[in-house]
């Protein structure tokens, strides 16, 4: 598996990325994820202006094989969803840290963002996993 | 996602074995998991295993979308070894084969297969297979994974005075399927016989890669192709021949959408012991057979006569969404149904499904909504096939 991880961003141990640019957190899923879940044919965007908590369940993501959920990595309102994965759900697969971006959250609790995982942090959980 | 993909892996797995099996045959011995003789190449060409009726089995390779694709355009090459593969002998086989079979077997010949049924009194199916007369005293049967154990003690208890002894030779031999438009093409440097005019059902013995095989002109996947028997020793030899046509590894992922669009039943989904071969859209399965007795035939003809209380449908969901297995169907709020088999048509693009209503609701565009997640979408009934080939 050649997978990548970028430095600059933050993990959550379900498999979510976050990328914080004040207190917008933009969130997709890690490349780890969507080689697990394979191709993906659809992702059920979450609404916008829904206020989650971390931990609830954003939205649905389809691959050919199962359905998995993407679970809120912070607390907070949805405030942008990416509308092209909608027709091009392949690029969650292709490009999960650029056009297979997720959604924005609007963070409303800051604190939670020390808990994410950085990346070291991150791949030593996937070690675990495939161990 | 789920806090371990391993763990939720393992659940997808477990999604995928209902997707693919009944449940009521994924019992804990069934994770005594057996290996088919090609289990370390799949896992050298860095295939996802998974359990599959208790055999370790390559869901995929690198893509499901990709491998059904160059099975569509080109050919795949699958494994299909857990699959079982019964040698009946004696003097009775045929008249035998008559009374356990849905099917009527005046319409077969020496060289041919046949698809069909074998049912409980009650109609319902014990198993869907496929027969081949190697001549009027000896037959191979080839079936579901998930039944082969199943398949041999039924078969046994009904043998009574029937003078055939039944083998059962899966461990004993590689079962490949070969399938795709240029099939015929690639195949043909390998072997020391003109497969091209080798008609539907058809079946000859001949040297595949100088290796004695068993080539039938059948499949699973709505293209044309072969399936393919021989002894466990060659499997490598085989395999890699054959992917050195040109053609790509397909795993079972492929092999589970390429069935859908093409809507053929897959034991456990449109096929169980609870659905008759009627209910599942295999009325020209079921033959009148006069003067014949057969087991499930009261049930059977009196069900093809006057028609069954539900009937198996295909579907396009109009609203965007995957439509899976046991997702259920409503109309005004009333339960009409279940979907027995959904998902992603890679071939069209869009989701597709088998499924089991009232038969009221039956007829082609009719529209009805199913739950997805608690919420309702509209799927509409479509003419199936939804894909095929051949």
């Amino acid at each position: 598996m050649d997978l990548k991880f970028p430095a600059d961003l933050k993990y959550a141990p379900t498999h979510e990325w976050v990328r914080m640019d004040g207190d917008i957190a933009t969130v997709g899923i890690s490349d780890y994820a969507q080689h697990k879940l394979g191709d993906i044919v659809y992702v059920e965007l979450p609404e916008i202006g829904a206020v989650l908590e971390k931990g609830n369940t954003a939205c649905e993501i389809e691959s050919v094989k199962a359905v998995s959920e993407l679970f809120m990595p912070l607390t907070g309102e949805i405030v942008e969803t990416n509308g092209n994965i909608a027709d091009n759900p392949a690029f969650v697969n292709s490009s999960p840290y650029g056009e297979g971006w997720i959604m924005k959250i609007k963070v409303s609790n800051p604190d939670e963002i020390k808990n994410l995982l950085s990346v070291e942090k991150y791949q030593e959980l996937i070690e675990k996993e495939e161990d | 996602m789920s806090k371990n993909l391993n763990n939720s892996n393992y659940s997808i797995t477990q999604y995928y074995y209902y997707t693919l099996i009944s449940v009521e045959f994924m019992t804990k011995e069934d994770l005594n998991e057996i290996k088919t003789p090609l289990y370390e190449t799949h896992v050298k060409l860095g295939a996802r295993m998974v359990n599959f009726a208790g055999w370790l089995m390559p869901v995929q390779y690198e893509s499901i979308l990709k491998e059904h694709e160059t099975v569509r355009t080109l050919a795949g090459v699958f494994d299909i070894s857990h699959m079982g593969e019964f040698i009946f002998e004696g003097p009775d086989v045929i008249p035998f084969l008559q009374y356990l079979m849905v099917n009527d077997l005046k319409l077969l010949e020496k060289s041919k297969g046949q698809y069909s049924c074998m049912c409980y009194e009650n109609g319902t199916v014990v198993d869907d297979l496929v027969y081949y007369e190697e001549s009027p005293e000896r037959f191979r049967m080839i079936v579901n994974a998930s039944n082969v154990e199943k398949d041999f003690q039924w078969i046994n208890k009904q043998i009574g005075n029937f003078r055939v002894k039944v083998r059962d030779v899966s461990k004993e031999r590689c079962r490949l399927a070969f399938q795709g438009p240029k099939s015929d093409d690639l195949i043909a440097p390998l072997v020391d016989t003109d497969l091209s005019t080798l008609n539907r059902f058809y079946f000859v013995f001949c040297n595949l890669c100088d290796v004695p095989a068993f080539i039938a002109r059948t499949g699973y996947t709505g293209e044309r192709g072969f399936e393919i028997s021989f002894e466990n020793k060659y499997a490598a030899t085989i395999w890699n021949a054959l992917l050195r046509t040109g053609a790509g590894a397909a795993g079972l992922g492929a092999r589970d959408s390429l069935r859908l669009e093409a809507c053929y039943c897959l034991y456990g989904h449109e096929l169980t012991n609870s659905i008759t071969p009627i209910e599942a859209g295999l009325n020209w399965l079921v033959k009148p057979k006069e003067g014949i007795d057969f087991i499930g035939k009261e049930v059977l003809i009196h069900q093809k006569k006057e028609g069954t209380s539900r009937i198996l449908v295909g579907l396009n969901l109009l609203d965007k969404g995957i439509i899976r297995e046991n997702y259920k169907l409503f109309n005004n709020g009333v339960e009409i149904g279940y979907v027995t088999s959904g998902g992603f048509s890679p071939t069209l693009k869009k989701t597709i499904c088998l499924a089991l209503v009232e038969t009221k609701y039956s007829s082609i565009g009719t529209e009805f909504d199913v739950e997805i997640r608690n919420k309702l979408l509209k799927a509409k009934v479509v003419p199936t096939p939804f894909y095929r080939n051949i």
